[in-house]
């Protein structure tokens, strides 16, 4: 091995000197693949990108007294052609799901020399919301058992695609009694607009921006899987080495996005809506106070729990190589950088928000194209406000309520509603509501009609 | 060991047609897989990107501490990238493209050689027709399975980097079917390399037993 490195060594010095000698001596290159269409990387992506957080956190000092950062970010829309780049050391970053952060960690493993270090979270929904199995929005599908049969779609090796084979062998569908088809998030939602698909199963926000749109409906959400969903950092093990300065700046950038978010969700998902095209109330269900995402870059028990289970059905239906979680996880960059913020880094890990009980309670929304944010206790206020506002000619942007069920946000519009007596109840899915409406003698009645009740007009 | 002498004397004889062939092959090969993408899907390309493969290489090499990782690597580095892009949803999505990459260039580039090879023996041999026939069809079998496995297209339908089993998806074969052929490529990719080197030994063989055997017939009489 060492002759090989030598031979080598040689071969390089005599090739790449001049290259070599023509570089500063004290550039650091950092290089980032994020993906502006995939929501939970946002705050170890996009934001961090637009808002300069990593040039401001980068050390500047010791060390680093004469380093001069040339930082660049690649936009991608999936996390397997990051790996690709990481592998060619032309991306030092990676940001990712979970699917894709354990290919990312098996394939480098497979190299003899190559290695990345996973070293933070940058969002996460304890259940597994983010992941949706949408179809089209005049579809007669309600639930999954309908889907048998069925052509289904979802881009195969992303976490919406282990979703899928996890919720079809929790509902007994065996594989050869759908169809199952690869597509990619755009030509997927392209084919729910258009009809020519049954179902697509996708993740973050696609379900939602399908939704928002009026041309999906989500018959399935991945929390109920009950597998976390979870997004993260990976970084290639020599750059970490090298400057274990530039990681723990990374992390607290990280942080630092999600305090961003935190301060003031409307203000920043209009921004992120300028950054990356996608729309700004589709965001505010996953960044608003009771939306699908937690903003906690630590690394749980649990996470590593879901990621070792994601392994398995990887290893199951593609074959790829095994994952040593513990040379691959670490919490050391972590650590040191929750310190140096004065972040109580355990406090942060024992952390853990379920909807279903920190959502309850929560007010629904109505996001007004002039007022902004409104919120409302109950959800006959709610509907009062709706229909004052409606009947102004105002197109609202959007509103929010919250499932009966899982404690999930969703849109106003989409949500199953039950009247029962004067209250209503809300739900994602259509059984669930008729169950309600049985107990409770209630009966469903769409978003309009639940409005129409309280339009002076009626 | 003649035959092998046989195979470079027809190298040397016939270099000239040997390299332009394996050249030409290499390039036709690019250009029917990108009229094969627009005529599949009915549309142009609407963007291109150029990537600096030489400095890429380098850069691997540099940071790539074995040299057993290297090659695979290397063999994912593309050239050139032209397809069509979807701007539907936020900042575009590629639907569809044609990956130039360099390595399967060369590969492309050996094979169109090899075919060359063949086609030199081949005229000069004086088989029957049923022989000819039928180390035509090996050669074209070999051909086929080579230029099929070393086509480098994507389709979002199929898969985020270029695959070979693209083409059998753009000709019908269901996605999955295509996906779990994938890991088949090398064996055939062999295969196809080793029914044409068969046939260039094949045909060095029998030249060089032709002329043996006309030596023994100078000899006797």
């Amino acid at each position: 091995m060492l002759m090989k490195l030598n031979l080598k060594s040689a071969l390089l010095a005599a090739t790449l000197i001049p290259l070599g000698a023509m570089a500063h001596a004290e550039k650091i290159s950092i290089a980032v693949g994020h993906q502006s269409m995939c929501t939970d990387t946002y705050t170890a992506g996009i934001i961090i990108k637009e808002l300069g957080l990593l040039e401001k956190h980068l050390p500047t000092d010791g060390e680093y007294a004469d380093a001069e950062y040339d930082i660049s970010w690649a936009d991608y829309s999936s996390g397997g052609p990051i790996t690709n780049q990481m592998l060619a050391n032309k991306l030092n970053f990676g940001v990712m799901g979970d699917y894709p952060l354990i290919v990312n960690g098996a394939k480098f493993q497979e190299t003899d020399s190559l290695r990345t270090v996973y070293v933070a979270g940058t969002g996460y929904n304890l259940k597994g919301s983010g992941n949706g199995i949408v179809v089209p929005v005049d579809s007669d599908i309600y639930s999954i058992d309908q889907l048998k049969g069925k052509e289904v779609s979802t881009p195969v090796g992303s976490a919406a695609w282990g979703m899928l084979l996890k919720a079809m062998q929790d509902n007994n569908i065996p594989s050869d009694e759908y169809v199952l088809k690869n597509q990619s998030p755009a030509v997927g939602a392209a084919n729910i607009a258009a009809g020519k698909i049954d179902a697509h199963s996708d993740f973050c926000p696609w379900s939602e921006i399908m939704e928002f749109r009026g041309t999906g409906r989500k018959i399935y959400d991945g929390s109920e899987t009950g597998v976390p969903y979870l997004h993260g950092v990976v970084v290639r093990q020599d750059f970490a080495e090298e400057y274990p300065e530039v990681v723990q700046a990374f992390i607290k950038a990280v942080y630092e996005a999600g305090e961003w978010i935190r301060a003031d969700p409307m203000t920043a998902v209009t921004e992120m809506e300028s950054w990356t095209g996608v729309e700004k109330e589709v965001l505010y269900l996953y960044f608003s106070e009771g939306g699908h995402l937690t903003l906690e870059p630590s690394i749980k028990t649990e996470w590593i729990d879901a990621l070792k289970f994601n392994h398995g059905v990887l290893v199951a239906e593609k074959a790829i190589p095994p994952l040593d979680f513990d040379e691959w996880i670490t919490e050391d960059y972590l650590k040191v950088a929750y310190a140096e913020l004065g972040v109580d880094y355990e406090a942060d890990k024992a952390k853990m928000v379920d909807p279903a009980v920190a959502n309850k309670g929560l007010p629904s929304q109505i996001w007004h194209p002039r007022d902004g944010v409104s919120s409302y206790g109950t959800l006959p206020e709610f509907l009062k406000s709706v229909a004052d506002m409606q009947a102004t000619g105002t197109n609202l942007n959007s509103t929010y309520v919250y499932d009966v069920e899982t404690g999930l946000k969703l849109f106003g519009k989409t949500a199953f509603w039950v009247k029962a007596g004067d209250d209503y109840a809300t739900f994602l899915r259509k059984g669930e509501a008729e169950t309600f409406a049985a107990a409770n003698a209630g009966n469903l009645v769409t978003f309009a009609e639940a409005v129409a009740e309280f339009s002076t007009d009626s | 060991m003649r035959t092998l002498g046989t195979i470079g004397d027809a190298i040397r004889l016939d270099w000239r047609r040997i390299l332009i062939t394996g050249g030409l092959f290499a390039l036709i090969f690019q250009v029917l897989m990108l009229v094969a993408l627009m005529v599949r899907f009915q549309a142009l390309p609407n963007y291109a990107v150029g990537y600096n493969w030489i400095g890429n290489v380098i850069h691997i090499i540099k940071s790539t501490p074995s040299w057993s990782d290297i090659p695979p690597i290397i063999n994912q580095e593309w050239l050139i990238e032209i397809g069509k892009m979807n701007y539907d949803y936020g900042t575009g999505i590629s639907e569809w493209s044609l990956n130039v990459v360099p390595v399967r260039m060369a590969v492309l580039f050996v094979l169109g050689a090899l075919v060359a090879l063949c086609g030199s023996f081949l005229r000069r041999d004086s088989c029957s027709v049923t022989t000819g026939t039928t180390l035509r069809a090996t050669t074209g079998i070999g051909t086929i399975l080579v230029a099929m496995t070393n086509a480098t297209m994507s389709w979002v339908v199929c898969c985020a980097a270029p695959s070979w089993v693209v083409g059998l998806a753009m000709l019908g074969l269901g996605v999955s079917t295509s996906l779990a052929l994938e890991t088949m490529g090398p064996a055939l990719n062999l295969a196809g390399f080793g029914l044409l080197l068969a046939t260039v030994f094949f045909l060095a063989w029998r030249k060089t037993r032709d002329v043996k055997s006309i030596d023994g017939v100078l000899r006797h009489a």
